[in-house]
């Protein structure tokens, strides 16, 4: 017990170091992961089973999730501005950890005292989860449902800044074709790009009958960007000074 | 804990590792097994023939199709993020093996002389283990989209973790009414209450919801639009290779096997005999059992190959619908509904019959409204329900391209035109962005 | 000696497993080195430029994560419930009852709301 205490409580340590100092957002997230898990296995070491696998399934689950979707919608691997924007933020956030730092020794202190595990408390109600059922649905139930209420007002705060007002009506696959084939252009594929072997192939309109191009048929994407290439002499000159001149930097990993 | 933990977590370190091992090599052997049979049976459905070459029937095609994954090439995308790309698919294969720790095969047998339950270990919060894990399993996804560095594979990672996530709550939500009846979280304990009676029966609702659930948590057909090939080309996978997209797959049929499983644990009666031969009681002794839930994992897994074979895949917005606004609320309103029977029956001591017209009435009030709910919007709303469903909108489409009024202080603040406005002195549409070509961002 | 001690074992055995398969991998199989292998795949053409840091996603994603959080968190107080059900009788069902209504009108609303839509 204590062998698995002293393990875990390293292994959370260096992931709750290793949040802090990463570098990527996402590795932060990963070593927070670490952290949590390692602090569901402390759990269930001490016979609290429920909390340690609702830890695991709310917190590495739910939370890291909606951590890696934030991150992934802001970006802030790269563009994160260190620069406060609230002026006396710094000195109150310090005060303010100072604080918490205070409280949670105080409490944790406190603790240690009758810290005696859990295996009284739950042989009382039958098992562990019976006995949670019977305080939370029974002395605790006020604060339950008051805390419930409190969790599903402050997530669903958190959606109303991500709705969207609706400017257009809603568009169904209906309303999409009938309107493909009212605008008047070609409402079927498009003639595919011509590919001749070379280079990527799909950058290289087709070809009419009459030797013309098809600029339709090279995909939106490349024409945006502007890396359409031409069917000409030159081109084919282009392509030919790639193969010899190009191969040699190209395949030259090749053992 | 209650004695019926009494079992679990006293086996001496040998025995420990003989189920271990059983495990492992089950999951492995099932994995491809399921590959060999998929490709089979698929193919008989197609009019084919399939993989008939390598060993009887083409058995160990899934085998050679390994090795061959492990001579291939390994190919890391230069703008992957390497750590991580290399964790996704360990987390992917290790959590998949793991949630099948706490999944019964059979009852209490002699072991070389040692009397050991046949199942790995139990808890009382076994099935909330499977699902912890399960949330852990989407990890190895998600980060496998996001290191990669190519966007067909961040779009499958995002998709497939969004379905996933939605599809767990309804999983979760079919298991509470089992909870209910067997009174336990603990697997083997939801066995023994299945003595009787099977939870598929008793509970079919619950069932049917968990069924379909498991499909879209496992990404597989018609639920399989994290790897739609028309989309997105692999999903999430697309820039693994070799041994570490065998991972992924491995990790995904010893997913299938789990789920099906679990169904087999929590509505099937585990590893019980089925009805006509559980009058033999010999059924249900020794070894025997681990036939009987391989069976039933056998007929799961068909299942899923079969939905393969005929059903064609979901659009994103039908299969998101599906499960947030028919599963969930469906889901929750059977619980309410099992919940409220029960306490009838127990605490208010009502009659069967009373009970029934109890908790009929509302019920068969609310299928009506359903029903008839649209009926009932048009009437209320003349005109409506129309506008959702488009046909007057082709109009309304052309329309915003007229210019209409624009009040740049509307509201008492400067605010930017909105679709279908024109700014004032405005003569061509804003300049379209374009993105800088690889070259030039090379250069 | 502790019920999860297997549990331990299978994931040791499950994470040696799968690290042993992706290191065997790098040594196994041929290396031919190009510069188009190594870019990101998409079906031929060049790959799209990467904007500065990963670029943005629809807030969708965001919505469906938190309402998981919503329904997750109501999973997790439904079960222990739902095990004890028999002995909270009467009172914990209306208990549970009150809770679902706290959960059901927030579900509505996003509903109404349109946060559920996809398209």
């Amino acid at each position: 017990m204590t062998f698995l205490f002293w393990i875990l409580a390293t292994l959370s340590v260096i992931g709750g170091l290793g949040m802090l100092l990463s570098r990527k957002a996402v590795h932060s997230a990963l070593w927070l992961a670490l952290t949590m898990m390692c602090l569901a296995v402390l759990y269930v070491a001490q016979s609290a089973v429920f909390l340690g696998t609702v830890q695991v399934i709310v917190y590495t689950g739910a939370v890291m999730m909606l951590f890696l979707f934030v991150l992934m919608l802001i970006g802030v691997s790269a563009a994160d501005s260190l620069r406060e924007s609230i002026r006396g933020q710094r000195p109150v956030a310090v005060l303010v950890a100072v604080a918490l730092g205070a409280t949670l020794i105080a409490a944790v202190g406190n603790a240690l005292d009758f810290s005696v595990g859990l295996q009284a408390a739950n042989a009382e109600y039958g098992g562990n989860v019976q006995g949670l059922a019977a305080l939370m649905f029974g002395r605790y139930l006020i604060a339950f449902e008051a805390t419930a209420a409190l969790l599903i007002t402050a997530a669903l705060g958190a959606t109303i800044l991500a709705h969207r007002e609706r400017l257009f009506p809603r568009q169904d696959q209906r309303t999409r074709s009938v309107e493909r084939f009212r605008s008047g252009v070609h409402p079927g594929q498009r003639p595919s790009p011509g590919v001749y072997a070379r280079h990527n192939a799909v950058d290289v309109p087709a070809l009419l009958p009459d030797g013309s191009a098809v600029p339709d048929s090279i995909p939106g994407p490349l024409r945006a960007r502007g890396t359409v290439r031409e069917i000409d002499a030159t081109a084919t000159e282009e392509v030919l000074d790639r193969l010899v001149g190009g191969a040699a930097s190209d395949t030259g990993g090749e053992r | 804990m209650t004695d019926s933990f009494a079992p679990f977590g006293v086996d001496p370190w040998w025995i420990v590792a003989i189920k271990v091992l059983f495990v492992f090599v089950l999951l492995v052997v099932l994995t491809l097994l399921a590959i060999w049979g998929e490709r089979r049976i698929v193919a008989r459905m197609q009019q084919r023939i399939g993989p008939n070459r390598v060993g009887p029937f083409g058995l160990l095609q899934g085998l050679v199709d390994g090795v061959k994954l492990a001579l291939k090439e390994e190919i890391v995308p230069a703008i992957a993020d390497r750590t991580v790309y290399w964790l996704a698919p360990v987390i992917a294969a290790t959590a998949a093996f793991m949630a099948f720790a706490v999944i019964p095969f059979g009852p209490t047998v002699s072991m070389f002389g040692y009397q050991t339950p046949l199942q790995l270990t139990d808890f009382p919060v076994s099935v909330l283990y499977i699902l912890a894990i399960a949330s852990v399993g989407i990890y190895g996804i998600v980060l496998a989209g996001w290191s990669s560095g190519s966007t067909y594979a961040l779009l499958g990672g995002l998709r497939s973790t969004a379905q996933m996530i939605s599809y767990e709550i309804a999983m979760g939500l079919s298991f509470v009414a089992v909870f209910l009846y067997a009174g336990s979280m603990s697997t083997s304990e939801i066995v023994t209450a299945q003595e009787r009676v099977w939870y598929a029966v008793l509970l079919l609702p619950s069932f049917l919801i968990y069924v379909t659930s498991m499909v879209g948590e496992t990404n597989r057909a018609p639920f399989d639009l994290p790897e739609a090939e028309g989309e997105l080309v692999g999903g999430f996978h697309t820039e693994y290779s070799s041994l570490k997209f065998a991972l992924f797959f491995l990790a995904e049929y010893i997913n299938m096997v789990t789920v099906s499983a679990l169904a087999t644990t929590l509505f099937l009666g585990g590893w019980r005999a089925p009805w006509p031969l559980s009058l033999w009681e010999g059924a249900n002794e020794g070894y025997l059992p681990i036939l009987w839930f391989l069976i039933k994992v056998a007929g799961f897994m068909f299942l899923f190959i079969w939905l393969r074979g005929t059903l064609p895949r979901l659009r994103y917005d039908q299969f998101m619908n599906f499960g947030w606004k028919v599963l969930i609320p469906v889901a929750l309103l059977w619980i309410i509904i099992v919940s409220l029977a029960r306490v009838l029956r127990t605490d208010v001591a009502l009659s069967v019959t009373t009970s029934i017209l109890v908790l009929g009435i509302p019920v068969a009030l609310l299928i009506l409204l359903a029903l008839f709910w649209d009926a009932l919007r048009a009437r209320i709303r003349p005109g409506g329900p129309s506008a959702a469903t488009g046909r007057d909108d082709v109009e309304g489409g052309s329309a915003h391209h007229a210019a209409a009024e624009f009040d740049p202080f509307a509201g008492g603040h400067p605010v930017p035109p909105l679709p279908g406005q024109v700014m004032p002195g405005a003569t061509s549409p804003p300049p379209v962005l374009v993105a800088t070509t690889t070259q030039e961002r090379d250069a | 000696m502790n019920a999860a001690w297997p549990i331990v074992a299978l994931g040791g055995l499950a994470f040696a497993f799968a690290a042993f398969s992706v290191v065997i991998a790098a040594f196994t199989g041929p290396k031919r080195f190009n510069r188009a292998k190594v870019a990101a795949y998409e079906c031929g053409i060049e790959p799209t430029p990467q904007p500065i840091g990963g670029g943005r996603f629809p807030v969708k994603y965001y919505l469906v994560a938190m309402m998981f959080i919503i329904f997750d968190i109501e999973l997790v107080f439904l079960y222990p419930w739902a095990v004890a059900f028999d002995q909270l009788g009467l009172f914990g069902f209306i208990a549970m009852m009150l809770f679902l209504i706290n959960l059901i009108v927030p579900y509505l609303y996003e509903w109404r709301r349109g946060g559920l839509e996809w398209d």
